[in-house]
């Protein structure tokens, strides 16, 4: 208990160097951390895009479809709006593009800055005077964010589609569906979808960087580092979203 | 003038331990070389506040690091050339980039200027031609010179070089001094040069003022 404590205050820690090292970042040094940053948005959004599109679209598919027919027995047809926003949009489209940047992207960057530290090159960079936060951590930090955002409004956008098509599929007009989901969401919704994307995106834009930065320096520790970086950061995703569960009822 | 690098009663753990003191001085060039378990390897990390002391002081430019907030000691290292063991360059950079790390990270000089700069250092280490080169596809000596050059960004007064000379042939190795030294010509104007290694070559000699090896935890002057 005592080092999950511990762990938890040093994340916390290694969270406000992240928050410090984006205010000292130098003008030069910005435009590094924005190419590396582009290049882990394509990585972590881009090319996850046609994965979170099926992902969406299936499970989307599935569940209306499914609740059109049990809901249209017991003339509540309504209650699909209810239930796209609040289980697709709200709840699964955050999680799910979570865990799924947290397996994918999360397990790579733990693996690469493990790897980093392993090679001597954050040795190297601390000795010549430049904060691997800035270089290695920032950028990371700041694309998963970003790639959560990005994934989180096309798995809603496919989620509503497909929702649609199995609406469509089981009897319901277009305008019906659209009307019922829009009449459904509301500003909070969005703003819960949204703190949710930015909470996720905090917890993938810290937790592998930080274990993945916690290696001895030794090479069996790479995939240890991983290992424990995806386990854990798919543990705090569940936390705080249980967390908003609880905080929003 | 405050000596450019002084170990006081640094305490080497290890297989052989001791309680080392040394002042290197300006201008001049110093060797220390001894064998892996001698502790040799710690002394530059240790100079630079890299590893933490297990006692006594290491100053750099009068200044201790270990006793520095990080964030200072990051910004104070940028005076000091340091050559890392094997060279510790990103290998998802190209040579041209990891040369010109430190000036995009540590300065606030415009990318025009930077790459100005960049160009300079590059000829300098004869890097221009193979400096869009990934450190993966360059050869041994390249990456060194890449090192060195990324070292000598902020033309600094004092440089550490940790085992620079492993793997790479004679007249590389002559280059690498020289060029960390300022140059044949450079006389009283030569940085101060600190180079730990497991070995020195014969031929480096004459061009290393002080030369010390590291034996059971005392420093033992080389003929």
């Amino acid at each position: 208990m005592a080092r999950q404590v511990a762990r938890g205050g040093a994340l916390a820690r290694f969270f406000l160097d992240i928050l410090s090292a984006s205010v000292s970042l130098p003008q030069a040094g910005r435009l590094v951390v924005w190419r590396v940053m582009l290049n882990q948005v394509w990585f972590s959004a881009i090319q996850a895009i046609p994965l979170v599109i099926v992902l969406s679209g299936i499970m989307s598919f599935l569940v209306i479809s499914q609740a059109v027919r049990e809901l249209g027995r017991l003339g509540a047809t309504e209650l699909i709006g209810r239930l796209m926003v609040i289980a697709i949009v709200r709840e699964l489209g955050p999680l799910v593009t979570a865990v799924l940047i947290a397996g994918r992207s999360g397990t790579a960057i733990a693996a690469e800055l493990a790897t980093n530290k392993v090679m001597g090159e954050v040795h190297a960079l601390e000795g010549i005077g430049i904060d691997p936060i800035h270089y290695l951590v920032l950028p990371r930090f700041v694309a998963a964010i970003v790639s959560v955002f990005g994934l989180l409004i096309v798995f809603d956008v496919v989620a509503l589609v497909s929702g649609f098509v199995a609406a469509s599929a089981n009897g319901m007009s277009s305008t019906r569906y659209f009307d019922i989901v829009l009449r459904s969401l509301s500003l909070r919704d969005v703003w819960l979808t949204v703190a949710k994307g930015l909470v996720f995106g905090i917890v993938i834009g810290i937790v592998p960087s930080f274990f993945g930065l916690a290696v001895a320096g030794r090479p069996t520790e790479v995939p240890v580092a991983s290992s424990q970086a995806v386990v854990f950061s798919l543990l705090m995703i569940f936390v705080c979203s249980a967390l908003f569960v609880a905080i929003t009822l | 003038m405050t000596d450019p690098l002084v170990f006081e009663d640094v305490v080497l753990d290890g297989p052989y331990g001791g309680v080392v003191s040394l002042t290197v001085p300006a201008h001049l060039t110093v060797s220390i070389v001894g064998n892996a378990a001698s502790g040799v390897n710690r002394l530059a990390p240790f100079a630079l506040g890299l590893t933490p002391l297990p006692g006594g002081r290491a100053l750099v430019l009068g200044e201790d690091l270990h006793a520095m907030p990080r964030r200072a000691a990051l910004a104070f290292r940028r005076r000091v050339g340091y050559v890392p063991a094997g060279d510790g360059l990103l290998q998802n950079l190209s040579l041209a980039d990891n040369v010109a790390l430190p000036l995009r990270f540590g300065t606030t000089m415009s990318p025009r200027e930077i790459d100005g700069r960049l160009r300079i250092m590059l000829a300098q280490v004869r890097l221009d031609a193979v400096a869009d080169l990934r450190p993966a596809d360059a050869d041994g000596e390249q990456r060194r010179r890449a090192a060195l050059a990324r070292a000598l960004a902020f033309d600094p007064d004092l440089v550490i070089m940790d085992r620079p000379f492993d793997g790479i042939a004679g007249r590389a190795q002559i280059e690498l001094i020289e060029t960390a030294r300022g140059g044949e010509l450079a006389e009283g104007a030569r940085r101060t040069v600190f180079v730990t290694g497991q070995f020195l070559p014969d031929r480096l000699r004459p061009r290393i003022e002080h030369r010390y090896r590291l034996v059971r935890g005392e420093f033992q002057t080389e003929p």
